[in-house]
């Protein structure tokens, strides 16, 4: 991976980071908010692959925890998940080369991401014995965070598509 | 295939690995000092964009200046109409008995909420832009004019995060204004549910305020009872409330940094007439 390919994701994780916090998560939306940092690990799942998106999840979920009220990791093993599932979509051929896949693909495969998410983090907390998890909160987190993210999809997936290609994405073997 | 599903194996493994560590070392967390660093580097971006994100709210149907205005002077009068029901109360009750004050001043500090965290809706936070510099400490009752908005969680010096009412995390000792009884009320997502300690009546419409312990104030306008759930040969009788915040909209914020400027209690002493 190259530093500026590594410049483009720290700046890109910590500008949705910011952006999530101070804009997007006040908008007075009935129900919910969308999520910036979901929605940005999927794009570069989608234009990158699984590594790029297990990556740059665990990442951004890392960060999301710093800031927030629970376990440390928890974002960071969802998001890293999520992420690499995403990835799979880029590599899988029966849905085309990431160039000229149909437009659907991404509002499917955010909308699906989100959902897992919501999920898999409630199920962590089921675990971890979490008492914010119930399923009246599951359900009023999947209804305030699915739709806003895929609403999203347009604005982030291509932005992130193109800025991935000016960098110039060559396939470079990982120290890890 | 094979790289990316191992890097992924080692991803998810030092995640849990780090959600153990911080589960099981609850208070003083080796991760502290993390948080409070991360917490001051983006104190300063998130204060400058928080500026934009109001201008946002202006151009989205916010309030003028005067518009602004009178909302916080009704605000202010909606708020000590609140209070006046209870006031009756423990006027009838104790200010026959005891010489007392209405100590309603306690030094506070105000602050702008900057940003706003929620973990994909379960959790209600949000991050203030000021912290132990000015004085606030974790535990602090937070206000807004019309009532309760939460308790600070983390604070940095120049930030603190509050953990706002609604967040399941959240519980509260308050009390009924019109009866006097008392009970928890606890943050359920969207609203508060309010339960009775003993058993008792709660009405539709009835408004709520902070009992008071060593981490709330009391007399803080919590919430008003929207529905009463009594179910059938439960003796807890609970109770939805929403509360009198708007929390969607939070903004300028009180942080309560101190015990009330203590008025002197003068003892009774029996009538000396002859």
């Amino acid at each position: 991976m190259t530093v500026r390919r590594c410049l483009l994701s720290v700046a890109a994780v910590l500008t949705a980071l910011l952006l999530q916090s101070t804009v997007l998560a006040r908008l007075p939306l009935p129900g919910g908010a969308p999520d910036l940092l979901l929605v940005l690990v999927v794009a570069f799942a989608l234009a990158e692959g699984p590594r790029s998106g297990a990556l740059t999840g665990f990442g951004a979920g890392l960060l999301a925890d710093l800031g927030a009220d629970h376990e440390l990791g928890r974002t960071a093993l969802v998001l890293a998940l999520v992420g690499y599932a995403a990835g799979l979509v880029h590599d899988d051929p029966s849905l085309g080369a990431s160039g000229k896949r149909s437009t659907a693909v991404p509002f499917v495969v955010v909308g699906l991401s989100a959902a897992a998410a919501v999920s898999v983090y409630a199920a962590q907390g089921l675990l971890l014995g979490d008492a914010r998890i119930t399923g009246a909160a599951w359900l009023s987190a999947l209804v305030g965070t699915v739709p806003y993210c895929v609403l999203l999809t347009p604005f982030v997936v291509p932005v992130v598509a193109a800025l991935v290609r000016r960098v110039g994405q060559e396939p470079v073997r990982h120290p890890w | 295939m094979r790289g990316p599903r191992l890097l992924l194996v080692l991803l998810l493994l030092t995640a849990f690995t780090l959600t153990a560590l911080d589960a099981r070392s609850g208070q003083g967390s080796p991760f502290d000092a993390l948080r409070r660093g991360a917490d001051a580097a983006l104190g300063p971006p998130q204060r400058a964009l928080g500026g934009a994100a109001r201008g946002v709210g202006k151009l989205l149907g916010g309030d003028s200046d005067e518009q602004a205005a009178l909302r916080e002077e009704n605000d202010r009068l909606r708020a000590q109409l609140r209070r006046t029901d209870d006031l009756r109360r423990r006027v009838a009750q104790l200010d026959a008995l005891l010489a007392l004050k209405d100590s309603g001043s306690y030094p506070m500090v105000p602050a702008r909420v900057t940003a706003v965290g929620s973990a994909f809706g379960f959790e209600s936070t949000v991050t203030l832009d000021a912290g132990s510099s000015d004085g606030i400490a974790p535990g602090q009752t937070v206000v807004d004019g019309n009532g309760l908005v939460g308790r600070t969680l983390r604070v940095g010096p120049f930030t603190s995060t509050v953990l706002l009412l609604t967040d399941p995390g959240f519980t509260v000792g308050a009390r009924l204004t019109r009866a006097g009884t008392v009970g928890l009320a606890s943050g359920s997502g969207d609203g508060l549910e309010f339960a009775l300690v003993e058993g008792g009546r709660i009405a539709a419409g009835d408004g709520l305020l902070t009992t008071g312990s060593d981490t709330f104030v009391p007399g803080v306008p919590v919430g008003r009872v929207t529905s009463v759930a009594a179910p059938g040969g439960s003796p807890v009788t609970t109770a939805q409330v929403r509360p009198y915040a708007d929390l969607t909209a939070v903004d300028l914020v009180g942080v309560v940094t101190g015990p009330p400027r203590r008025t002197p209690r003068v003892p009774l002493e029996p009538s000396t007439r002859p």
